[in-house]
């Protein structure tokens, strides 16, 4: 049986690649000048092409665009992953900014064991120096119907609502990487709330994946909505530290998500205030998507 | 209903509070019986003078007992702590009151705290005496006490009680004494042994295949693939002609537990430690990646000089124990001719460099065997590895393992990142654990083959 495909990542034999943190700009992208003009970039950009783009870097701007259009969704039983990039184009500026134009299959989050329902998505998505959070454009081709995902979302829902605070649940996962079942739905929710943060903190150089709920301070239903306030462990890929951040959602199915979030960065004697306080601690309301 | 607390488990003392140990002898016995103690408290008594001390001791008296004492009337000024069963509440507290015994509910609902540890208990699995018992398919702790979670009150497993992978070892060695031996080579920072697998059919100093797992601590499925891979050598020998021609010829070196001190930690403290627990007077952080220790490109891109980093290199190259002992090991054996470190989350089979985006001279080779060995794996389960070298797969990370290995001559060096892609990362569920361990088998036994055909 073939592999089904070697995805993007494989170099040929004596390949070298730029490593994303190098932001190295080979010789090639002097000769993609003419394929950016080509693609119809306005020449006036001093956008380069990338000619072999790593497939981390592709698979790190997928990621973005997927936190963002799980965040856009809110939609806890409806979250979706990366499976593999399809296509990707990428281009950098003299101001070191990064653009890619990407085509990637997903998968649902929530999958059981076998149960392997592919997505495509296409995506731009732009990393300014002066935005704190990528610009994303994305569609996806639906994995479920409007109708059947607002009913699953209504269905998690009242299980949410059935569930007494102080939640009996001190870590989810716990240290073996099980979730109680009736646990759950509150993990797809912090999820959700965890795309926000994950969004707005992902950078060419830096991604990160949600590790564990380490506590959950308050869970309120008292109006209709879930009011939810928890800390997330966020795993950073690439300096493999782990990023406490504090996140309080208010989720009502059907309704855009309301995310706050703090971040713990690291703190070390030598760096001075290399933390996130004060910053995106703004309450977010998206009333139009 | 024992009168006093039993256990008989407790094989050393440790500078652990004694009033810990009696609760957990308490525990460990009354879980054990079954016994039910709905509402019984426990309530700890300081007792102002020898007056108030006698009046305590007329209570240990009585005939039937009403109290169980857990540390006995002694001295004024020093606890008097004592179980009392849910009936007889009232009566004694009523009696402490009208003497002007001062008293603390030190445990409020004694069965609340059963429950809790027969539901880790459940959920675990009990230690008995064969390997075939053994669980493979479950995380095991360093040293942990029959099969227990740690408490609520943190009985001190690691100190007090039975070993989990550590008796594990020592049994498997016994169990497969033809094949298999136990090697200390070392000991960590907290003077824990590092022990390594010996997997040999005779000979004498034979070309060798090094495995290692756990060398970042968080990383539990490596430790579960190594142990589950160790059983699995010794069931193929004799069976599968590529293990018993490997064996016949080589030897296998395996280390499972790579940075037991980190390890322990992960069980004791946080779940997510990656480094080992080294420390140095005037540095305020403790901790070296021991992946980023190695004399290979130390230093460089892919680590960090700040000991509070995650990829924090240490002071010098091998300056943990941890490294150091590997090293040495290697060196003076001489003729180990493949290594192979585990390691997740990524889902990713490489080789050197790391420290480097530069091609190894053997390039074309190891990319060839990396195809092999991806494809072996993915026939097991459908699961899909990406391949290629370190730098220009994953991340630069300078000072690592298979750099210093290749640099050192051992051509077939090999770095594996276990499941998953960042849906569970190193929360990897238990009910992975075989299907992970399977899969990598695979790769591995193409790694050893292909090392067995190609002597050099």
């Amino acid at each position: 049986m073939q592999l089904r495909r070697q995805p993007l990542s494989a170099p040929r034999p004596g390949d070298t690649r730029p490593a994303a943190q190098r932001l190295a700009v080979p010789l090639l992208l002097l000769l993609a000048l003419q394929g950016a003009a080509a693609s119809g970039e306005p020449e006036d950009s001093g956008w380069l092409q990338d000619a072999e783009p790593s497939s981390r870097l592709l698979s790190q701007a997928a990621r973005a665009a997927l936190h963002f259009f799980n965040f856009r969704a809110a939609s806890p039983s409806a979250l979706q992953v990366l499976a593999s990039v399809l296509d990707g184009r990428a281009w950098v500026n003299q101001k070191k900014e990064y653009k890619f134009d990407l085509v990637f299959t997903t998968e649902f989050y929530r999958a059981e064991e076998g149960e392997k329902r592919l997505g495509t998505c296409s995506a731009q998505v732009f990393f300014r120096n002066d935005k704190p959070r990528p610009a994303v454009n994305v569609t996806c081709t639906q994995l479920i119907k409007k109708e059947r995902r607002q009913e699953e979302d209504y269905q998690l829902y009242k299980l949410m609502k059935q569930l007494k605070s102080p939640l009996n649940a001190v870590r989810i996962p716990d240290s073996h990487g099980y979730i109680a079942p009736s646990l759950r739905p509150i993990w797809n929710l912090a999820f959700l709330g965890s795309s926000y943060v994950m969004w707005q903190k992902t950078t060419p150089f830096l991604h990160y994946f949600m590790s564990q709920i380490s506590s959950v301070k308050q869970w309120k239903t008292n109006d209709d909505a879930i009011d939810f306030d928890y800390t997330v462990l966020l795993h950073e890929f690439s300096t493999q530290e782990i990023i406490p951040c504090r996140i309080h959602l208010v989720w009502y199915p059907g309704k855009p998500l309301k995310v706050k979030y703090h971040c713990q960065e690291r703190q070390t004697p030598e760096e001075g205030s290399g933390t996130e306080e004060g910053s995106a601690v703004a309450l977010t309301e998206l009333s139009n998507f | 209903m024992q009168s006093s607390p039993g256990g008989g488990v407790v094989r050393k003392r440790s500078p652990v509070s004694r009033w810990t140990l009696l609760v957990c002898s308490f525990i460990l016995a009354a879980a054990l019986g079954q016994m039910n103690f709905t509402g019984d408290q426990v309530l700890r008594i300081l007792a102002k003078n020898e007056k108030q001390l006698s009046l305590l001791r007329d209570l240990e008296g009585l005939k039937p007992q009403k109290v169980d004492f857990w540390r006995g009337p002694a001295r004024p000024s020093l606890p008097v702590d004592m179980r009392v069963p849910f009936s007889e509440l009232k009566d004694i507290k009523a009696y402490l009151e009208s003497h002007g015994l001062a008293y603390n509910i030190m445990i409020k609902d004694i069965q609340v705290l059963l429950d809790e540890e027969r539901e880790a208990m459940a959920k675990s699995r009990r230690l008995e005496r064969s390997t075939s018992s053994f669980s493979y398919s479950s995380y095991h702790t360093l040293e942990e006490t029959l099969g227990f979670a740690p408490s609520l009150l943190n009985c001190p497993s690691e100190k007090l009680l039975s070993f989990q992978i550590y008796t594990w070892i020592d049994n498997f060695v016994t169990e497969h004494s033809d094949i298999v031996s136990k090697l200390q080579i070392g000991h960590s920072f907290e003077n824990r042994s590092i022990l390594v697998l010996k997997f040999s059919t005779g000979g004498s100093r034979r070309p060798a295949i090094w495995i290692d797992s756990g060398i970042h601590s968080r990383e539990w499925i490596t430790h579960a693939t190594g142990i589950w891979i160790a059983r699995k050598i010794v069931s193929e020998y004799g069976k599968d002609r590529i293990v018993t021609d490997v064996l016949n010829a080589m030897d296998v070196f395996l280390e499972i537990v790579s940075n037991p001190d980190g390890f322990a930690y992960t069980h004791s403290m946080n779940r997510l430690w990656r480094k080992n627990k080294s420390s140095r007077p005037g540095t305020f952080c403790i901790g070296v990646d021991l992946n980023r220790n190695w004399k290979s490109g130390f230093g460089g891109n892919g680590s960090n000089n700040n000991p509070c980093s995650e990829t924090y290199h240490g002071p010098s190259p091998q300056s943990e124990p941890e490294v150091a002992a590997v090293v040495d090991f290697i060196m003076s054996h001489g003729n180990v001719k493949a290594l192979i470190s585990i390691h997740s989350y990524s889902q990713m089979l490489m080789y050197p460099y790391g420290h480097s985006l530069e091609p190894v001279s053997n390039q074309e080779e190891l990319y060839h065997l990396a195809k092999d060995a991806v494809q072996a794996l993915y026939e097991v389960h459908g699961i899909e590895y990406i391949y290629g070298s370190i730098s220009t797969t994953l991340y630069v990370a300078s000072g690592i393992t298979v750099d210093w290995a290749y640099d050192s001559g051992i051509k077939y060096s090999f770095s594996f990142e276990l499941r998953d892609t960042g849906r569970y990362g190193f929360l990897l569920p238990a009910t992975q654990i075989i299907p992970t361990a399977q899969e990598t088998w695979m790769a591995i036994r193409t790694i050893m083959e292909h090392t067995l055909h190609h002597p050099y």
